[in-house]
């Protein structure tokens, strides 16, 4: 009885044995897998770092007034606004205007100064 | 005697059994460590950012590290360190003889080959398959605007550390949070907008430099700073005709004229003068020996609000008198005028003033803005204090929380403020500063011109320097506008002119008739065809 029990213990501890190496491998190999998955993502931000940059770059007021005259022909003409953004009325939240409504929000073209006077005097101080 | 083993002699056998079992797995564990296993384990993923990014005031990106990779050459393991030496230099564009002389003499076993390379070049390298190449990364702190924001945000030095602008000026915040962000006050579109403005027209008045601040009066808020002529942040190199230096906060001028904005706050808040007071103008004023003249005929009696708005010097002169050199030095202290700035901009600059005597002609000089010289960010805040009620104003490129006052001790009275408003605003509509006034946006404001002092003390002759500080909309004061150009040229259309109101006033004019609508700055509907309800 005594040898059986002891042949059993030892067995036990032999499977424990096997079984804790199992989970101390699983455990490297989950870590490998977490230190793999954390340089990934940290790849992917740095790449995702540069695209954003890029994009900066690309839609950066400069160049897009730059193409925007050289291809679509669009002028830097002087326009005015006579009413701020906010206060234009949102869509179909007003029927549109009838024949002969006066128009309440719209925008003029004017000259982008007064037109010159040649003065008298240098009066520009 | 029985052939069957005893008991010790099993419980051997058992032992023996265990030891080759533990043997057997030590050994396919060596075999699994040794051969099976790949190299690349366990390694963190390490972070690339050093600093912050720096972003405008709306989240646009401004300024970023990038990964970029050092490259280092163990030279004792070349079998040919001339040839490694060419082919490195091909690669990089590292210089060939500094490689050469390197790798001959080096004392430690790493030589830097070259700092922050592109991948481009990293790949060129690795394919010369030579031994004893090792990358290190890195980061590049790279401007996605270049030039457009190159001398406000300054650069950072190849190990990361600040240099100049806000990278040095923010260089703590920076650091505290590597890959977070820090927000700045600017405004990428309205930065734009004033670049590209001041471009064109220092090209078309040839001007020696050019600047141009946007403020927010009751924040302090820099929205836009551009001094030109600029240089590229991402080149790391200065090209011909490039300069680092941020006139508009590193530099001191005499402003001229634009000064007299605070001559007349000072009588009003003195009570010396009221707008309606007629003051009459002689052909000369004599202050003791000096005279003062004029910059061009002034009728012979002319009302405060027509002085300033003609700008006369001796209109001015008179106001300035009443006041006295001792209050105007103590006014002129209160907002902010004879003590270096301090923003969170690095570059300071050290305002010029009567130290010795501050007497009559001192007084005089000063009240029409010479005799003293100040940094166009500092006049553009005392600016701002003057019109926002007459509370002091301490700029600031930090972004603020949106509708933030950070108005401090009231300088001068509330009313003196208004009235202040309604005489800048008639120096736009029946003044000087006509060709600033922007249909619907109210703009009030003043000009400036002054004599450019050469290296000998004395003034240049046909050399000035041209100003227009303005204000929008005058009703409720929003920002506030100063344009600076060194030593503009007169053109055909300027009538041979080169003074302020014909070179500053009309690009202060442009600026804010194209920032205005992007700042949700109220419209003033103003009459047009267009808005012209039809007769029944």
């Amino acid at each position: 009885m005594v040898r059986v029990l002891n042949f059993f213990c030892v067995a036990l501890m032999g499977l424990s044995i096997l079984a804790l190496y199992h989970v101390s491998e699983k455990t490297r190999v989950a870590h490998l897998t977490l230190s793999k998955v954390e340089r990934d993502i940290a790849q992917e931000k740095s790449h995702l770092s540069v695209l954003e940059t890029e994009w900066q770059h690309v839609a950066a007021p400069a160049r897009i007034q730059k193409l925007a005259v050289s291809r679509l022909g669009m002028d830097d003409s002087a326009s005015v606004q006579l009413s701020s953004f906010d206060l234009l009325p949102r869509r179909s939240s007003e029927p549109a205007p009838l024949n002969n409504t006066p128009l309440l929000n719209a925008s003029a073209q004017v000259p982008a100064a007064a037109a010159p006077v040649p003065p008298t005097s240098d009066s520009g101080m | 005697m029985s052939d069957a083993p005893t008991i010790f002699q099993r419980r051997i056998l058992i032992g023996a059994g265990l030891c080759v079992v533990a043997f057997a797995l030590v050994g396919l564990r060596l075999v699994h460590v040794t051969l099976l296993s790949t190299w690349d384990n366990g390694r963190a993923a390490t972070a690339i950012a050093a600093r912050a990014d720096l972003t405008d005031r709306n989240g646009e990106l401004l300024a970023r590290d990038l990964p970029v990779k050092d490259l280092y050459a163990r030279p004792a393991v070349f079998w040919d360190k001339a040839e490694a030496a060419r082919g490195l230099s091909e690669a990089t564009g590292a210089s060939e003889a500094r490689l050469l002389r390197a790798f001959n003499t080096a004392k430690s076993p790493y030589v830097l080959v070259s700092r922050q390379i592109t991948p481009d070049a990293e790949a060129r390298a690795m394919a010369l398959g030579l031994p004893g190449l090792e990358f290190e990364r890195g980061a590049k702190r790279y401007y996605p605007d270049g030039r457009t924001t190159a001398q406000v945000l300054g650069v950072t030095d190849p190990d990361g550390g600040g240099v100049s602008g806000l990278e040095l000026g923010l260089q703590d915040e920076l650091r505290k949070v590597p890959g977070g962000k820090v927000a700045t006050s600017i405004d990428m579109r309205v930065q734009f907008i004033v670049a590209d403005e001041m471009a064109k027209s220092r090209e078309k008045f040839r001007a020696v430099a050019a600047g141009a601040v946007v403020m927010d009066v009751t924040s302090g808020e820099v929205l836009a700073m551009v001094s030109l002529p600029d240089f590229d942040p991402n080149l790391r190199r200065l090209n011909r005709g490039d300069s680092q230096r941020n006139i508009m906060a590193q530099d001191v001028y005499e402003l001229g004229s634009i000064f007299k904005i605070f001559t007349f706050a000072m009588g009003l808040e003195d009570r010396t003068f009221r707008p309606d007071d007629v003051l009459t103008i002689p052909r000369g004023y004599k202050i003791g020996k000096h005279e003062i003249g004029e910059a061009h005929v002034m009728p012979g009696s002319m009302s405060a609000w027509d002085i300033l708005a003609q700008s006369s010097n001796i209109g001015t002169s008179q106001i300035a008198l009443r006041s006295g050199g001792q209050r105007q030095s103590q006014f002129l202290r209160s907002l902010g005028l004879l003590t270096p700035l301090v923003t969170e901009l690095p570059e300071k600059a050290y305002p010029l003033y009567p130290k010795r005597q501050w007497g009559a002609i001192e007084t005089v000089t000063v009240g029409y803005g010479h005799g003293i010289s100040v940094s166009p960010l500092s006049f553009t805040a005392a600016l701002a204090t003057v019109v926002n009620g007459g509370r002091r104003i301490i700029p600031t490129f930090e972004r603020q929380e949106n509708g933030a006052d950070r108005r401090g001790e009231q300088v001068i009275r509330e009313e003196t403020s208004i009235k202040m408003r309604e005489m800048l605003r008639y120096v736009a509509t029946n003044g000087t500063g006509h060709n600033a006034d922007t249909p619907g946006y109210a703009v009030g404001g003043k000009t400036g011109t002054a004599e450019v002092p050469g290296p000998n003390g004395r003034y240049i002759k046909n050399a000035l320097r041209s100003s227009f500080a303005a204000v929008f909309p005058m009703h409720a004061p929003r920002y506030a506008v100063l344009v600076l150009m060194d030593q503009p040229k007169a053109t055909k259309d300027t009538f041979g002119f080169a003074t302020a109101g014909h070179t500053a006033a009309p690009q202060a004019g442009r600026i804010i008739q194209r920032i205005a609508p992007l700042l949700g700055v109220p419209n003033i509907p103003v009459p047009t065809k267009l808005a012209a309800v039809p007769a029944p």
